[in-house]
């Protein structure tokens, strides 16, 4: 088994083991949807290229209705309609794949490029390379490996202090997807001056204070914020002028203020449901997202001086306390969970009971909401079929 | 068409004054001996004609009767059933129609399918899925995919199959449906029934046109195509054996809960707020 191990995770062997099993999947995927009744590929797939379909007749994507993501994405999935339907499938596979590559970058950056830690890096990053999750994410065509990657690339440049590739990605990624904005708070705290040890220890607060507000006024943060900035501006502009308003309310505006009375993963779900129509879920609304603010803003401030660490966080903390979570957003944490996972002290089996308790809590939940008196397989498996399109 | 008599060329030999008193008196006496017949042969003309036009009208009828007379023992044998496949929100609506065994390859058919406000279907997928089947349809409005069940109303849907074989005489058409989401029950119920009525059943046929004397079944006009580009009246088939309705049921939440649920669920959010914000601060980097 150890050899196994080792030899999987030779540099070669690994990527192109992997890609070759998400290829396999791809083409698997193809043959279940021509040939039995439960389709492989994801429905948003099929919302994708419906509406990259109609940016090829000079339309706009949104006339597709539920596509709620960037033109950019409708844009790179053209070729799906001139080229083949597979094109949009190989992308997201290749960007997987990029993502585990850019997991072991970033592990070699943070303490495990030494000749001995390279087998532990490669190890590491197999977690994310030959785990069937993203594997089964990406061949069945939803576009998280494209964000993975994004964000996976800034955190690299991050870590690397190449802060203009940096501060392009993140742009990129924030206007790709909203919850990267998160990360904005600990990212300025990792490139504001830092304190020196006199400060530190001075006494009057508001002197403190005054400090602690001029260290962000530094050329590192003001050039990653006006580059960012202006990414993500120019982006916005751009599809603004070709799309108007329905581009700003599709992609952004109804992420914001989404309240998805249909059954997923959120702990509020079900209280937004009964609630829907009434006086009070506005309150309601407020009112679950005030400690996924507080958690954010301390998380960030605890544990800022480990940017990637912070960032893993941030995205858990966002996922488990936001008011929608379909099963996609599992992947905007796990790609970061391999690269914090050498610095964890946690051991084996505390690793692995939580991964269960983790999975327990998904088949609990799955189970309370669709459980009936009769226990009905049928219906749990045509729910389990709802949540997953 | 009158010929002048001989006469008047013969008096163009004799003397005038005298002659033209007698010449006329000639020709009234022969106007008086052809009027007569010149009626009678318009009146045979007439008789003639009439009785052609009427016998091109007995004939027409009788070649209307020939093919719209056997549509009245099609329709007696003529029945439509609905089931419901699959389970949970996401089911099949299998329509059969039985034809009578004597109905020609001519026939159009035409499903009206009145879907209740608590389902929908979702045009990109029939569009999608349009190759595998034998069946058009067409759309009456938009379908909003994401609304609540009690935030939209029903719809109406036009189902044009593709009759096979010379002589077809049993359609199957399965039509995937989708639930909505209904609101929650105000007195604890915890699932919502949905009716399916059986489609309004529609016949048509390019052989008759003179759709009268059909009772007890309605003309209606209706698209001719599922392209929606012209209208045409069909015959709305009441069949003898009246199917009830097929219900299905789809969970709903129950909105008696309302206060321990969001009680509960804040109260434990807090909780989990509070427990990780305090053991980030105690082990900050």
């Amino acid at each position: 088994m150890e050899r196994l191990i080792l030899k999987l995770t030779e540099k070669h062997v690994l990527y192109t083991t992997s890609f070759a099993i998400r290829l396999a999947l791809v083409a698997y995927g193809d043959y279940q949807d021509r040939t039995m009744a439960v389709k492989y590929t994801d429905i948003d797939y099929h919302v994708f290229t419906d509406a990259a379909r109609f940016i090829t007749e000079g339309q706009s994507p949104y006339n597709r209705s539920t596509y709620r993501y960037t033109p950019l994405l409708a844009w790179l999935l053209t070729p799906n309609i001139y080229l083949s339907m597979v094109f949009g499938k190989i992308l997201f596979i290749v960007c997987d794949v990029l993502s585990g590559l850019l997991i072991y970058r970033i592990l070699c950056l943070r303490g495990l490029g030494s000749e001995r830690s390279l087998v532990t890096a490669r190890r590491v990053s197999s977690l994310w390379l030959l785990n069937p999750l993203p594997m089964g994410v990406s061949s069945r065509g939803n576009a998280e490996s494209v964000m993975a990657a994004l964000v996976l690339g800034t955190l690299l440049c991050l870590e690397g202090r190449c802060l203009m590739r940096a501060s392009i990605l993140y742009g990129l990624s924030v206007h790709m997807k909203i919850y990267p904005v998160t990360y904005a708070l600990p990212i300025a705290l990792s490139l504001r001056t830092p304190e020196t040890r006199a400060e530190n220890t001075e006494r009057w607060q508001w002197r403190r204070f005054i400090r602690f507000i001029g260290s962000f006024l530094n050329t590192e943060l003001f050039l990653f914020a006006s580059v960012a900035g202006g990414v993500f501006c120019m982006l916005t502009a751009l599809f603004y002028y070709m799309y108007g308003w329905q581009f700003l309310y599709e992609t952004y505006l109804y992420h914001l203020t989404r309240r998805d009375i249909r059954h997923n993963f959120s702990p509020y779900f079900y209280m937004l449901y009964l609630t829907a129509d009434g006086a009070w879920s506005q309150w309601l609304g407020l009112a679950a997202f005030l400690p996924q603010l507080i958690l954010l803003l301390v998380a960030s401030w605890a544990f800022h001086p480990d940017l990637a660490f912070s960032c893993f966080l941030h995205t858990a903390i966002f996922v488990s306390f936001n008011k929608v979570c379909t099963s996609q957003y599992f992947l905007w944490y796990l790609c970061l969970l391999p690269v914090v996972i050498p610095h964890l002290s946690l051991s084996l089996n505390q690793g692995v009971g939580l991964l269960l308790l983790w999975f327990a809590g998904q088949v609990i939940l799955f189970f309370v909401l669709h459980l009936n008196t009769t226990s009905d397989m049928h219906r749990i498996i045509a729910h389990y079929k709802l949540h997953r399109d | 068409m009158m010929h002048l008599p001989r006469i008047y060329e013969r008096g163009l030999k004799d003397s005038f004054p005298q002659t033209i008193k007698q010449e006329g008196q000639v020709a009234f006496a022969s106007l008086t001996k052809t009027f007569p017949i010149t009626i009678l042969m318009y009146i045979v003309l007439f008789s003639m004609v009439t009785c052609l036009s009427t016998c091109y009208c007995l004939i027409d009828d009788g070649e209307n009767e020939k093919h719209c007379g056997p549509l009245k023992q099609w329709f007696e044998s003529t029945s439509v059933s609905v089931e419901i496949g699959k389970k949970g929100f996401h089911r099949e609506v299998v329509t059969t129609v039985e034809l009578s065994p004597d109905v020609v390859a001519e026939v159009n058919v035409l499903l009206i399918y009145r879907w209740p406000r608590g389902v929908y279907l979702d045009p990109y997928q029939l569009a999608a899925e349009s190759d595998q089947r034998d069946w058009q349809i067409l759309l009456n409005s938009d379908i909003d995919l994401e609304v609540p069940a009690h935030k939209t109303s029903g719809f109406v849907t036009y189902v044009y199959p593709t009759l096979d074989g010379p002589s077809p005489r049993l359609l199957k058409v399965t039509i995937p449906i989708h639930g909505r989401y209904s609101e929650p029950s105000f007195i604890g119920k915890t699932f919502t029934s949905v009716n399916i009525e059986p489609p309004e059943l529609l016949l048509r046929t390019e052989k008759c046109m003179q759709l009268n004397n059909l009772d007890p079944h309605n003309v209606m006009d209706a698209p001719c195509t599922a392209d929606n580009s012209s209208t045409c009246s069909w015959v709305k088939i009441q069949c003898q054996q009246e199917h009830a309705p097929v219900s299905f049921q789809f969970p709903v939440g129950d909105r008696t809960l309302v206060m321990p649920v969001c009680g509960g669920t804040l109260l434990v959010t807090v909780i989990c707020c509070v427990a990780l914000s305090k053991y980030m601060w105690k082990h900050h980097i």
